[in-house]
């Protein structure tokens, strides 16, 4: 047997060559200096609106403290630890459980929330780094009637198998839907370019999401 | 569906549960948290094949929040993701701060990573069939390793009450799930409930409770407090479900007139370190292949286990058969088409279903192998599949109220398909009412029992289970017609909802005749022995339309007719969402996914979705589903599995027409479409 503690880029405390842990990931990609990571189709959350709300956070101690997050129109007081996403805050914290949690870094799009009206992956960004900002998660889209036909178009189309990735198809349409409000179907297949479906929906995704320019999109 | 041999039964209406899901409200295994929950998660061996040799457990117990840390230091792991032991905590963070401080070693030894070094190619055999055949083909083809990625991971909430338990799983067999529960639990049968209303997800890999689920079952008794154990992305990969590869010598002899002779198949599965996942499907039932000698053999890897992945070892056999087919057909000069048809065993296929998809392809448009010019070269290939139907039993309930509402149970679960639409809309057809009166509850254990979502075995035997409860259910409404009516009970009729008497004189309306109702509902059970009730095989046959720009190797699916017998649809939008969704991850398999081990160290590098591409948006070309009906079908044919097996084959086969030069591997990614072109290579 060969020891080997050594791998490149791995730390000797905690081999997990697989996979960047969570931390190490965040602190890779620089969240502490607010961004999150873009993907393609999705916006940047890298306005410095709340930076300064946040500049004293310590990104890697523990220990919780309360933040109040302007969700869906209304202020929400959350208990997080410095490293809590806000993926993790909407879900565990608030019980927002519409944004999903599947590849938890940000290749999927599964976790989608609108940030001052832009579409971010909710799990690259830290919930202190959201304090001050509006939020809106797919809850807060199905609530508003300015997003209607966005989603009765999608129902009428079946946009949906198991469903899982759905919630962040309908938030990064919300704002595709504002930006480009007479697509084309490639536009369309760009646009939704940072989300990713297992059962293969996107043919109803398209239509639903066509349906719904059709209709006279969103407000 | 004995004998609802209606095809009007078809409808439009979007799934009954699409607001739930489009909206976000539909509540998954992962999304439950009910209070006081604890979380459980295993400790896992990063590489190939070893063991740990250092691991700090009385400093991981330390970390604030940690209930109990345990790790095997004997344990030998044979694969990456293995795993080693677990960790329970208050929090997913304190979790994480529990496996750093384990600060784990290992010692690893040398990992098996790569198949083609372990093969032993078999001799070329000469002499039979092969003397005196007009055309010969031999080759070797093979496929990657795939993994299930259900966007929802594996995984149970388990509520253990002492003397009852409360899951909640991410299965495709809510009956399997309870099953698995007993003996974590410690518990009976009657005093589990398994809800799994919304599945994200399964393919294959969600049957059993998994590691996962017993380990929250038996911290949830441990401790009494709710545990949620479910997997992260990398564990999905490295332990949720894989398709076994495949390294397939094919040599096959045809005579002048394009009828098959037969010849020799070794097959070879990859498949990690153990066995699973139905290797390679022998392919006799599609074609007459004539006097075939056949081999079936393994290659382990240090590798998860393969499980049952959406027709188990179908897509990547016919990736290989369609492959030398086409090949054999060009030796002849033949065209594709006209040389399956001299061998395919289905009527259906020959009489219609190729005919129908090469015409909507633009069949006409295909020039011989090789022949197209120019940077950006289009080509057109095909491939055939089957999905057989056996015995499957199931159980349903229906309730009419007094209100006139229905509702019916059924406790299989939905991982995506449709089966609460399938219940709502089949009860509602067969009772002739509004769907909007009927509710359909499915995922529940407390529901009659039925099968998992395996084999494409669900909706055929949900249906024909829902029409018998909902005929039971009608027949007692029927006596209180009968009682107000003073007349026997037969005497009754009914048809679309309306009761009438045999001479018509009396007609009574649904929602009166339910007010007569003497309790407040009567509940009709239903079942199936069989669940083939009209049912028979699902032939299809799949066309592909591709674009190869040669300079860059990089393959652009432009269009896919997916021409499959499915009986009755129930519903013509989910039939469409999941053929649809067979095909597209039929692309993603044909062009994209593939496990990446590290020769070195065996770890698996690309566990994740960022390394492991899976098919998106722009990926996604024209797909045409057809439905092909005959006059005898009467029933519902399985659709899920047999939507993915022939799209890899049809691609590759395209491709192959497109550059001229035969694709003899999965993934088809530039760099193979470059090599290919540069040495012209493949079957001779």
């Amino acid at each position: 047997m060969s020891r080997d503690s050594e791998i490149p880029g791995a730390r000797a405390t905690a081999e997990r060559p697989w996979a960047t842990s969570r931390r190490s990931f965040l602190k890779g990609v620089g969240l502490a200096a607010g961004a999150a990571a873009v993907l393609p189709g999705i916006g940047s959350a890298a306005e410095p609106a709340a930076t300064a709300a946040s500049a004293d956070v310590d990104y890697t101690g523990d220990g919780q403290r309360q933040i109040t997050l302007m969700v869906n129109g209304a202020p929400a007081v959350v208990a997080v630890e410095p490293r809590t996403t806000l993926l993790e805050a909407l879900r565990t914290g608030l019980d927002l459980t519409g944004a999903k949690e599947v590849c938890d870094r940000g290749s999927c799009g599964c976790c989608t929330v609108l940030l001052d009206g832009r579409a971010v992956v909710s799990c690259l960004m830290l919930a202190v780094d959201a304090v001050g900002r509006e939020i809106v998660t797919v809850e807060g889209i199905a609530a508003d009637p300015k997003y209607k036909n966005l989603i009765d178009g999608l129902c009428e189309h079946d946009a949906a198998q198991c469903g899982f990735c759905i919630p962040g198809f309908v938030v990064r349409s919300a704002e595709f839907l504002k930006s480009t409000p007479n697509p084309t179907p490639d536009d369309i297949r760009a646009g939704l370019a940072g989300n990713v479906c297992r059962c293969g929906t996107y043919s109803k995704l398209f239509d639903g999401v066509a349906a719904a320019a059709a209709k006279g999109g969103v407000k | 569906m004995n004998p609802a041999n209606d095809v009007a039964l078809e409808n439009e209406r979007p799934r009954v549960d699409i607001r739930q899901k489009i909206t976000g409200a539909a509540r998954y295994t992962a999304d439950q948290q009910p209070a006081r929950m604890i979380f459980a998660k295993a400790v896992r061996f990063p590489y190939g094949a070893g063991k740990v040799v250092s691991a700090d457990v009385e400093a991981a117990k330390k970390v604030k929040g940690v209930l109990e840390v345990e790790v095997d230091m004997e344990e030998v792991a044979e694969y990456p993701g293995a795993p080693i032991g677990h960790i329970v905590a208050e929090s997913r963070a304190a979790i994480e701060d529990a496996e750093e401080a384990l600060a784990l070693k290992f010692e690893r030894t040398a990992p098996k990573t790569d198949p083609v070094a372990l093969h032993k190619a078999p001799e070329s055999p000469q002499g039979g069939v092969f003397e005196g055949a007009a055309a010969v083909v031999e080759g070797t083809w093979r496929t990657q390793v795939q993994t299930h990625s259900c966007l929802e991971p594996h995984g149970s909430v388990v509520d253990h009450r002492g003397a009852s338990a409360e899951v909640w799983g991410s299965t495709q067999t809510t009956f399997g799930h309870l099953d698995g529960m007993k003996g974590p639990t410690g518990l009976d049968a009657s005093q589990i409930v398994v809800h799994c209303e919304y599945v994200g997800g399964g393919f294959g890999s969600k049957f059993g409770i998994g590691r996962e689920g017993d380990l929250a079952a038996r911290m949830s008794k441990k401790y009494q407090r709710p545990c949620k154990a479910m997997l992260d992305r990398s564990e999905e990969h490295l332990d949720g479900g894989n398709r076994p590869g495949s390294i397939q010598y094919i040599k096959l002899a045809a005579d002048k007139d394009g009828k098959l002779l037969g010849g020799r198949m070794d097959l070879v599965s990859i498949v990690g370190h153990g066995r699973g996942g139905g290797g390679v499907a022998g392919l006799g039932d599609v074609y007459d292949l004539g006097a075939i000698e056949e081999t079936e053999s393994e290659i382990n890897l240090n590798f998860a286990k393969p499980r049952a992945f959406r027709a188990p070892g179908w897509p990547q056999a016919v990736f290989a058969l369609e492959g030398a087919l086409d090949a054999l057909a060009a030796k002849l000069g033949m065209d594709p088409i006209a040389f399956r048809i001299k061998n395919d065993k289905s009527q259906r296929r020959k009489e219609r279903q190729y005919r129908v998809g090469a015409d909507l392809i633009g069949w006409k448009d295909r020039k011989p192998d090789g022949t197209a010019t120019g940077r950006v070269r289009r080509g057109f290939g095909m491939g055939s599949a089957l999905w057989p139907t056996w015995p499957t039993k199931c159980g349903a309930q229906a309730d009419i109220f007094r209100s006139g509402r229905v509702e019916v149970r059924v406790g299989v679960q939905d991982i995506g398909t449709g089966t609460f639409t399938l219940v709502t809309d089949v009860a509602a057809h067969e009772l002739g009412i509004d769907r909007d009166l009927v509710t359909g509850r499915v995922g529940d254990s407390r529901f009659p029992a039925g099968p998992g979502s395996g084999g494409s075995q669900v909706s055929r035997s949900a249906a024909p289970a829902t029409v018998n409860a909902v005929r039971d259910a009608l027949d007692q409404l029927k006596a209180s017609v009968a009682s107000e009516w003073k007349i026997d009970k037969e005497k009754v009729k009914y048809g679309k909802g309306t009761f009438s008497t045999e001479d018509g004189a009396k007609k009574l309306e649904w929602a009166k005749a339910c007010a007569l109702l003497a309790d407040e509902k009567v509940t009709g059970n239903g079942r199936t022995e069989t669940g083939t009730e009209g049912s028979g095989t699902s032939d299809c046959v799949q066309f592909a339309e591709v674009e190869v720009d040669t300079e860059t190797g990089i393959v652009r699916v432009k269009k896919i007719v997916a021409v499959h017998a499915a009986g009755v649809v129930v519903n013509r939008l989910t039939f469409e969402n999941q053929i649809c969704g067979g095909v597209i991850q039929g692309i993603s398999y044909a062009l994209f996914e593939n496990v990446r081990l590290d020769p070195k160290t065996g770890a698996m590098v690309n566990a994740d979705f960022i390394g492991y591409k899976i098919a998106g948006s722009k990926d996604i070309p024209e797909i045409v589903p057809v439905l092909d009906v005959e006059p005898g079908d009467t029933g519902v044919r399985p659709i899920g599995e047999p939507s993915t097996i022939p799209t890899a084959a049809a691609i590759a086969n395209a491709v192959s027409n497109a550059i001229g030069a035969r694709i003899m591997e999965l993934p088809i990614t530039p760099q193979r479409v470059l090599a290919a072109l540069e040495s012209k290579g493949g079957a001779a």
